[in-house]
């Protein structure tokens, strides 16, 4: 009995409006379609939501409402007092992040976030922004965030490397993070599909194992839209509050 | 009858509120406990589990180009690891601490008395 397993194969981008500019490849891919459809899904959700502004909101209200509380609150408790300028990009971040993870759950669809060149994209605008708004709010002064105090000098000469370091560390773990738990989840989902579709009647163990894993990746696509969020709102504190 | 809704079911509603919120915001001691515990103990897990690796493999990788570069090989790739190890360490200390992933961050008072 063959096995044929392609796991990795939903991972594969395929042009679909092919688009050659003076030797640069822009076609239009499936990837690039579900960015679309997940910026569609969010502008019609919170278009449509908001649109009556009930006293009393309906379901379709209520989620936009709800998704606009969580993230104030969580802009508000991470990042402190003064970063309520930077709350649309959170919650965009936020809101296609999590649209991205939940609709890659959908037979058929395609993962956007499984592509680490979207997560990189993703995380160095956030790592590049932050530093921006540290240089612009605090100058040279914001070096300092590298300097602990009260240290002495020869220790300086060790830590301040090491400091630098996990600084720039930062768009590394915050893409890598979150593109390895979407590998990950959709390789295994696809494994254990696979699994289901050579051994027969015994398929029901994979079967079930596989709507266990579907339960666990809806958990983990929502959390890891949190913790990208979460994160930008902590690295953005220290930018504006420098200690 | 008219659309509107009789305003003391407005001043009711808003007493509701008023009541509700104030009660949460005694349940809040501190603005970091402000999610809920089960939330963040998760988003916790999920977050540092990954913040070693990277580190580790990011100063790795860094020393390799280093010593590509300035044809330094081994030493940069050497001394850069360990700096990753020791960064890495320190991110999933601050994690777990409650410092965020905060570079160089110190909470006023208790944590700035021990640093020194």
């Amino acid at each position: 009995m063959a096995l044929e397993l392609h796991p990795l194969e939903q991972f594969k981008i395929e042009p679909l409006i092919p688009i050659h500019l003076g030797g640069l490849d822009l076609s239009y891919t499936n990837s690039a379609l579900f960015m679309t459809i997940a910026v569609l899904l969010i502008t019609a959700l919170l278009v449509m939501g908001t649109r009556r502004g009930a006293l009393v909101p309906g379901r379709w209200q209520s989620i936009a409402e709800m998704s606009y509380e969580f993230v104030t609150d969580m802009v508000e408790t991470n990042a402190g007092h003064g970063a309520e300028p930077y709350f649309p990009f959170v919650f965009t971040l936020f809101m296609f992040v999590l649209f991205s993870n939940l609709l890659g759950l959908i037979p058929y669809s395609y993962t956007v976030t499984s592509q680490i060149i979207v997560t990189f994209a993703l995380a160095a605008t956030v790592f590049i922004g932050v530093t921006i708004i540290g240089f612009a709010k605090h100058g040279a002064h914001f070096l300092r965030l590298f300097v602990p105090e009260g240290v002495p000098f020869i220790l300086l000469l060790l830590l301040v490397p090491i400091e630098l370091l996990s600084y720039f560390i930062r768009p590394f773990t915050l893409s890598i993070r979150l593109f390895a738990n979407m590998l990950a989840g959709h390789t295994m989902l696809a494994i254990f599909g696979g699994f289901a579709a050579s051994v027969g009647l015994l398929a029901i163990l994979p079967v079930a194992l596989d709507v266990a894993i579907l339960a666990l990746e809806v958990l983990v696509a929502a959390l890891q839209a949190y913790v990208f969020a979460i994160l930008t709102c902590l690295y953005l504190r220290d930018a504006l509050h420098l200690h | 009858m008219s659309d509107e809704r009789p305003p003391d079911e407005l001043a009711r509603l808003a007493r509701r509120l008023d009541q509700a919120q104030s009660s949460r915001r005694r349940e809040e001691p501190g603005p970091r406990q402000a999610d809920s515990g089960e939330q963040q103990a998760l988003g916790l897990g999920f977050r540092i589990g990954i913040e070693f690796v990277v580190a580790i493999l990011v100063a790795t990788g860094l020393g390799w180009a280093f010593d590509r570069v300035l044809g330094t090989r081994p030493f940069a790739t050497i001394v850069l690891f360990f700096l990753g190890v020791a960064a890495g360490m320190l991110n999933v200390y601050r994690a777990i601490t409650g410092q965020g992933a905060a570079v160089g961050f110190r909470r006023p008072g208790r944590e700035a008395g021990r640093k020194h």
